[in-house]
């Protein structure tokens, strides 16, 4: 305990405008979490940016005080990316669900874990599409019947995100619950911290499209197994787990960050137009 | 001919060292003061297909290609005929052949050329590691007139890591091939130059784009590679390094519009090059761009569509798709290098233009100009460098409105970092805060003022090159775009040498359309031609949904990848003044 | 999830208790803000009155309390170091367990719950801690909860028995992005 009081509190960095998500809905817990995170990480709100696509999840950067972009479906990642890489003095964060992030901008997740840029990447996974009224989701059970798009259920393998994305080069795993802000705020900042690509899978229910997940709260239980850098070790314990082991850190790696540098200038214009000078 | 010049082609498959022969042939020209231009034509093959150098050389600029070519140098046959549409002879034209290849194929002589046999692979193999390219390019230089020592000091440079003993071979070759030429039929000689009339540079279309984009102050690009836009990133990439900035390449090209988007919203001018099937990719995010306000630059180098089409030749189709591909009404600009020089200068004024309205500028060259090497007058140093409108400070007791409605339409931009002012930039419709909103007020508030700044920008005279004959004379105008301007500016030259009286019109802002400029750009004006490389005529098209047309506007359009040469636009003058 | 001790056992000094109240009494008030805002803006009006009269109490509370903690230099704990044994502080009723077709009757019942866990929190420190300071002061803490306790055991006695009853909203969800 520091006997010093931080300088901003988890209300700063909310805006003026109230969510329209569902009552109940997980991604409350994920917007109070995250806020929380970055009054206990102190960062000013102009050095903060939060970047998303499009779905119910994706609404949050205009939940917040700090700088967002809010573009369109799936490309939040690369937005990110090059807001990052143009900008690395920024905190920058990437916020969305589960179709957003592993469907439409599935490549995008992919590269995004190979290029290690250092992001934060919070996916609020609730194995459906809420806002176009409850399709199946890369993440929803083969057998899921309740959309009228595929009634007898996907007949398809959900998407393991967390291992793709151990596999893909993440730099970072954690899975947290959205029914425990303080530790999902604790895991988050622990992501925003380590350097390069941090993965952060949030269980976050739909309460509107996937009532039966509002059990999730009793069914997710604290992971026993503390954190290893070993990514081989960390998917074997994704590949046979259940899916609510969540809580901790699964994996932190240590690759340095992807980061080309806009160097000093050791050039000039007048250098390169002279080579085309016969 | 108007214009004192010299065509030609070097043809040849697999290894036979074509485009090495063809840009040391430029680069000799260049030494020898002359102007020139360079493009090339290839098979689908990685490696050893069947390649065409097509040159051209003047003692003064050149605009186009001519209408058809002095001299078809053919190291072998193999393929020859998938270029001969590209590659038109004429009477008096010389097909110079290697009789150790056979006969040239039926299909390049419908224009009953002239035809000389040319020994190259057995002179080369008398030489120690001779090589038929520069016997060829031995008896090139002595046909067209081209100083030897102008090839010496190219050879000497190209070859000084492999050492003199290459050196020595390769001009041992060149000069057996000169001696040879002692026995070929002559054609069209350009007279030495004895020192070139100003400065020169040496430059491809799509160098000159990477040049434009950086003059213009981009410093982050990021892009996917493609045929024919690559070479404007490989340039841009060692380039961008020199001075500060930084390429990354993407995962595909819907990540370069995005990480582009993301690197612009941070402060940092941005670019991406792609061609046709990138920009397809791209098209919901540039929308994203429109609506979101930030400043992006595409250039499309455009080759030959639908689809995967032509990948490495040249076509004027990306129009419809730069103008009209962005669901909803989404205002943006287009603009049009009409020449390999002035893909320098448009690239350049794209980046101002979308800084300066914070909106997506796309940059429609082809490959035809993009891929081209030109000897060019040294380009003039241009004043246009992106300026962003940019908020810096919070006023007091005021609420940041990041799409303020002002008079030119263009809100102050905070680039994040900037205390108190922190927003959410949105492509949800939005009001003047960020904030999304359904409403039909503010979605009609912000499309006026999206639309607002481009129509109320001042353009200057940029929006088009308005070349006369003489000026105010005539009541004739070829208008075009692109690089279909060269041979029409081309024909406006032979025409006016003829004693006619035209105006050459070509529109470099494409969109948004400038009609009381056009207007007065058609004062007096009773006939048009318009000239473009599109199989539906999409620019003559576009002339007539935006512009009061001369009663008589024919339309001269062709599908890529073969251009007009000035003699099909000529023609059509001419039958307007018999 | 986390193992922590028993609620507020740990808390010995007037500063630590101070800091817990706040921390307590700011997100009590927040979160009511924000079940208020929730249900008002999917029209719950009834449901949002409830939540906006408790935010307002808070906040109420919460003034006496800061006026107590200016003069006072405050420990500063992460959110996941203060010494209550759930997660959340005991008075923030958990996100996830409201819902868009909760009652009045429900509302009342969870937030009573919830005012009886800040009051249990508090009367464990009066219990265990040895300070006579911070006895007095969690006991005078306890007894405000009571209070909050009291009043929603009123309005929950002007229930009638129609507010447990939730009828079926007869829209469907809408199609939004």
């Amino acid at each position: 305990m520091e006997a010093v009081t931080r300088k901003y509190k988890a209300k700063d960095y909310k805006s003026e405008l109230k969510p329209i998500w569902c009552p109940g809905c997980g991604d409350y817990t994920v917007l109070n979490a995250l806020t929380r995170a970055l009054a206990e990480l102190g960062l000013a709100p102009e050095q903060v940016a939060v970047v998303s696509g499009i779905g119910c999840s994706s609404r949050i950067p205009a939940y917040t005080s700090v700088y967002g972009f809010h573009g369109v479906h799936g490309r939040a990642l690369p937005v990110a990316t090059g807001l990052k890489l143009a900008r690395p003095d920024l905190t920058v964060l990437v916020t969305g669900g589960d179709g957003d992030g592993f469907s439409i901008g599935g490549n995008h997740f992919l590269h995004a874990c190979r290029r290690n840029v250092d992001l934060t990447y919070i996916v609020m996974d609730n194995q459906v599409y809420g806002m176009t009224k409850g399709q199946a989701s890369p993440t929803t059970a083969p057998d899921w019947e309740g959309s009228k798009l595929t009634p007898e259920g996907t007949g398809i393998n959900p998407f393991q995100p967390l291992v793709v994305g151990l596999a893909s080069g993440a730099n970072f795993v954690a899975r947290v619950s959205s029914s425990d802000p303080v530790n999902m705020a604790q895991i988050i900042v622990e992501a925003i911290r380590h350097p390069g690509f941090s993965l952060v899978q949030v269980l976050s229910p739909c309460v509107t499209f996937r009532p039966e997940q509002a059990e999730w709260r009793d069914i997710v239980r604290t992971a026993v197994v503390d954190y290893t850098d070993d990514a081989a070790r960390a998917a074997r314990r994704l590949m046979t787990d259940d899916g609510f082991n969540v809580g901790k850190v699964l994996y932190k790696g240590e690759r340095p960050p992807f980061r080309p540098e806009f160097e000093k200038t050791n050039g000039s214009i007048a250098e390169l137009e002279a080579r085309f000078l016969l | 001919m108007t214009v004192q010049s010299v065509s030609l082609v070097i043809a040849g498959s697999g290894g036979a060292g074509v485009v090495t022969a063809g840009s040391l042939l430029l680069d000799a020209a260049a030494n020898a003061g002359w102007y020139a231009l360079m493009s090339r034509s290839s098979g689908p093959q990685i490696r050893g297909g069947e390649a065409a150098a097509m040159l051209r050389f003047a003692t003064e600029p050149i605009m186009s290609h001519d209408d058809s070519f002095h001299l078809l140098m053919a190291i072998d046959w193999e393929n020859i005929s998938r270029f001969s549409a590209e590659i038109p002879l004429v009477e008096a034209s010389l097909i110079v052949g290697d009789p150790a290849h056979g006969d040239a194929p039926a299909a390049l002589l419908s224009g009953k050329p002239r035809q000389a046999a040319l020994p190259m692979s057995e002179i080369a193999g008398r030489i120690e590691n001779g090589r038929p390219n520069m016997v060829a390019l031995g008896a090139i230089a002595a046909l067209i007139g081209l100083p030897p020592e102008a090839m010496q000091a190219v050879v000497e440079k190209n070859l000084r890591r492999k050492g003199q003993a290459a050196i020595d071979a390769s001009m041992t070759a060149f000069h057996a091939g000169v001696a040879a030429a002692a026995d070929l039929p002559a054609i069209a000689k350009l007279p030495a130059v004895a020192a070139a009339s100003g400065p020169r540079w040496s430059i491809t279309g799509n160098e000159a784009t990477g040049l434009g984009v950086i003059r213009g102050g981009v410093r982050f690009v990021a892009a996917y590679p493609i045929t024919p836009a690559t070479e404007v990133l490989e340039w841009l990439a060692p380039s961008l390094a020199k001075v500060g900035g930084v390429l990354v390449q993407a995962e595909d090209e819907l990540a370069s519009i995005n990480q582009i988007i993301g690197a612009s919203y941070g402060g940092v001018p941005a670019m991406t090059a792609t061609s046709g099937p990138g920009l397809s990719l791209m098209i919901e995010s540039l929308g994203l761009a429109v609506a979101a306000e930030v400043p992006v630059v595409v250039v499309d180098v455009m080759r030959v569509g639908p689809s995967t089409g032509i990948a490495t030749k040249s076509e004027q189709s990306d129009l419809n798709i730069a103008v009209y591909g962005l669901h909803g009404d989404a205002p943006h600009i287009v603009v049009a290098p009409n020449s390999v020089a002035d893909c320098l200068f448009t690239t350049q004024w794209a980046v101002h233009l979308a800084e300066a309205m914070q909106t997506p500028t796309l940059v429609l060259s082809d490959q035809a100009m993009g891929q081209a090497r030109a000897i060019i007058p040294r380009p003039a140093e241009l004043a246009f460098i992106g300026q962003r409108i940019t908020a810096t400070a919070a006023v007091e007791g005021e609420r940041y409105q990041r799409y303020a409605v002002t008079a030119s339409g263009v809100s102050p931009m905070a680039i994040p970092g900037t205390a108190g002012l922190t927003h959410t930039a949105d492509g949800l419709e939005h009001n003047e805060f960020g904030t999304p909103s359904s409403q039909a007020s503010d979605h009609h508030t912000q499309m006026d003022k999206r639309s607002r700044k481009l129509t109320q920008f001042n353009y200057g005279d940029h929006w088009a090159d308005i070349e006369d004959a003489e000026v105010g004379a005539g009541d004739t105008a070829i208008i075009t775009w692109g690089s279909s301007t060269g041979p029409a500016r081309e024909a406006l030259r032979r025409f006016s040498d003829a004693g006619g009286k035209a105006r050459l019109i070509s529109v470099r802002l494409i969109a948004p359309v400038q009609p009381e400029k056009m207007a007065a750009a058609l004062k007096g004006i009773t006939r048009a031609v318009v000239v473009e490389q599109s199989h539906s005529g999409q620019f003559h098209r576009m002339l007539r949904a935006f512009y009061d047309l001369p009663r008589e506007t024919c339309s001269l359009h062709q599908a890529g990848p073969l251009a007009f040469g000035p003699g099909r636009i000529l023609e059509q003058l001419n039958t307007w003044r018999a | 999830m986390s193992g922590k001790p028993q609620d507020g056992g740990a808390i010995r000094t007037l500063p630590e208790l101070l800091a817990h109240a706040l921390a307590m009494e700011n997100e009590a008030a927040e979160r009511y803000g924000e079940l208020a805002d929730q249900m008002e803006t999917h029209h719950k009006t009834a449901v949002a009155a409830i939540f906006r009269r408790l935010e307002k109490a808070e906040k109420a509370h919460l003034g006496e309390l800061d006026e107590m903690c200016r003069k006072v230099q405050l420990p500063h704990y992460a959110p996941w170091d203060f010494k209550w044994s759930g997660s959340e502080s005991p008075e923030a009723i958990a996100i996830g367990r409201v819902n868009y077709q909760l009652s009045v009757r429900e509302a009342i019942l969870l937030a009573f719950e919830h005012e009886r866990k800040a009051a249990d929190f508090y009367a464990e420190i009066a219990n265990t801690a040895e300070a006579a300071d911070v006895k007095e002061l969690a006991r005078q803490f306890a007894d405000e909860e009571h209070e909050h306790m009291g009043w929603l055991e009123t309005y929950l006695a002007e229930c009638g028995p129609d507010d447990s009853r939730v009828l079926e909203d007869p829209d469907p969800p809408l199609g939004q992005e």
